[in-house]
């Protein structure tokens, strides 16, 4: 996957007033609102899982976590932090992320025969050009060099660590990390701009 | 790693999800108490959070949410004021008939509620144990359900049919999924007869992984399952302790 890939994306946009009343139902154990609230989000959650686990039965576990954490920590969500689909995409993030540098001994090509992997769907570009953040990332993006674009976008969707983006990137660990903070900080910079 | 810079890169590292495992779990541990790294992280998750609608989004299966409200419920959150009904009230109103189910059991020594009777029986003898476990697979009131218990002492698992017509010439099948046991769910086998259910020893199975794991019952064509895996629908669920 690269970034340029810019396929046609369906977006629904998920009211964020909306959810941030379902959450604090949710914190007043209101299961109505919980099961209101998953059927809002949990596509897009699995979605991110999926991209990051890419197995079926990985994911269908951590987004059951993923939901128990929100229905315990609803009570949590700070508005003035983020809004409440960021806040469950980094829980929804952290899970996944921590699943799979648990399970990260197990490469994709070896797990045995008919295991359900995930194939490699195409980026959605106009979904993120749908919001200013979304708009000014992806302007600030454009600005770095292509291969460091990619670095830093599979990374974040893709869950990838050092070790495999130095494979991929064809590149030693300590090169990898250099070239992210490097590009970490030239996006931060274009950003604060 | 206290120099701004670095706090910096390790908060925007942890972001993007680069760091091991090892430095994750510090990570974590440390924004708790530092407030300046706390911040930074989510100054760093508000810059790439435009990055989640790359994802595009994908519909769980449909037994997911089924298993987080079991979850829930196993966790004794019942406490907190969830008998209060809503949507997803179905497990709490099994639970709730389950053990009515067991109470008119031991009045009236009902024969026909025998596996009832037994579950209840190792419960009265044995209150503090957790070695016991029920679960319960029903998606909603108009749903075959089924009644399973496991004894993780005895090693022996039984699983009955209480609202689940069978089709003609098909069969319910029993399945076990975890990590542990490798890719895919397993068949523990069909539950073919009304009264008795299945009963089944489960000696071979590491009693950690059959706490964790999940279960499920699919409608098979008769004799099972052709391909090992379950070819119709699935209702899933996990074992709540009954000394809960």
């Amino acid at each position: 996957m690269t970034y340029r890939d810019a396929p046609l994306q369906p977006t629904s946009k998920i009211n964020s007033a909306d959810l941030a009343v379902l959450l604090r139902r949710v914190a007043g154990r209101d299961r109505d609102a919980f099961s209101t609230l998953y059927g809002a989000t949990s596509a897009k959650l699995y979605g991110i899982v999926l991209r990051i686990l890419r197995r079926r039965d990985l994911s269908d576990e951590v987004l059951q976590e993923i939901y128990v954490k929100i229905w315990d920590r609803a009570g949590d969500f700070d508005a003035s932090r983020g809004s409440p689909v960021t806040w469950m995409a980094t829980i929804a993030r952290n899970q996944a992320l921590d699943e799979a540098r648990r399970v990260q001994s197990v490469s994709i090509e070896d797990l045995p025969a008919g295991f359900d992997i995930v194939c490699d769907a195409p980026v959605a570009l106009d979904a993120i050009l749908a919001s200013e953040e979304g708009r000014r990332l992806h302007n600030c993006l454009q600005r770095l060099e292509p291969r460091r674009r990619d670095l830093v976008v599979q990374a974040y969707m893709e869950g990838a660590s050092r070790e495999e983006l130095g494979r991929r990137f064809g590149a030693p660990v300590p090169t990898i990390k250099t070239w992210l903070h490097r590009s970490l900080a030239q996006l931060k910079e274009c950003l604060e701009s | 790693m206290s120099d701004p810079s670095d706090i910096d890169e390790l908060a925007a590292e942890y972001v993007l999800g680069t760091l091991d495992a090892g430095e994750r779990a510090m990570v974590a541990a440390r924004r708790q108490r530092e407030p300046v790294l706390d911040a930074a992280i989510i100054a760093w998750q508000r810059r790439l959070a435009p990055l989640d609608d790359f994802a595009p989004a994908v519909e769980p299966p449909s037994g997911i949410f089924g298993a987080i409200e079991q979850k829930i419920v196993a966790r004794g959150s019942r406490a907190s004021g969830m008998l209060a009904g809503g949507a997803g009230s179905t497990i709490i109103t099994l639970q709730r008939r389950l053990r009515r189910w067991r109470i008119s059991a031991i009045a009236a020594g009902a024969a026909a509620a025998s596996l009832v009777v037994a579950f209840a029986a190792r419960e009265l003898l044995r209150p503090e144990t957790a070695q016991n476990y029920v679960a319960v697979f029903q998606k909603d009131d108009a749903s075959p359900a089924f009644v399973m218990t496991v004894d993780l002492t005895a090693r022996t698992l039984s699983i009955r049919r209480v609202a689940a017509p069978v089709p003609a010439r098909k069969t319910y099948q029993l399945w076990i999924a975890s990590d542990k046991l490798g890719p895919g769910p397993h068949s523990l086998g069909l539950i073919e007869d009304q009264n008795a259910g299945l009963q089944k020893a489960i000696a071979k199975l590491d009693p950690t992984i059959v706490q964790s794991a999940l279960f499920g019952v699919s409608l098979e064509p008769a004799g099972g399952s052709p391909t090992g895996k379950p070819t119709g629908p699935v209702f899933h669920t996990r074992l709540i302790p009954t000394s809960e």
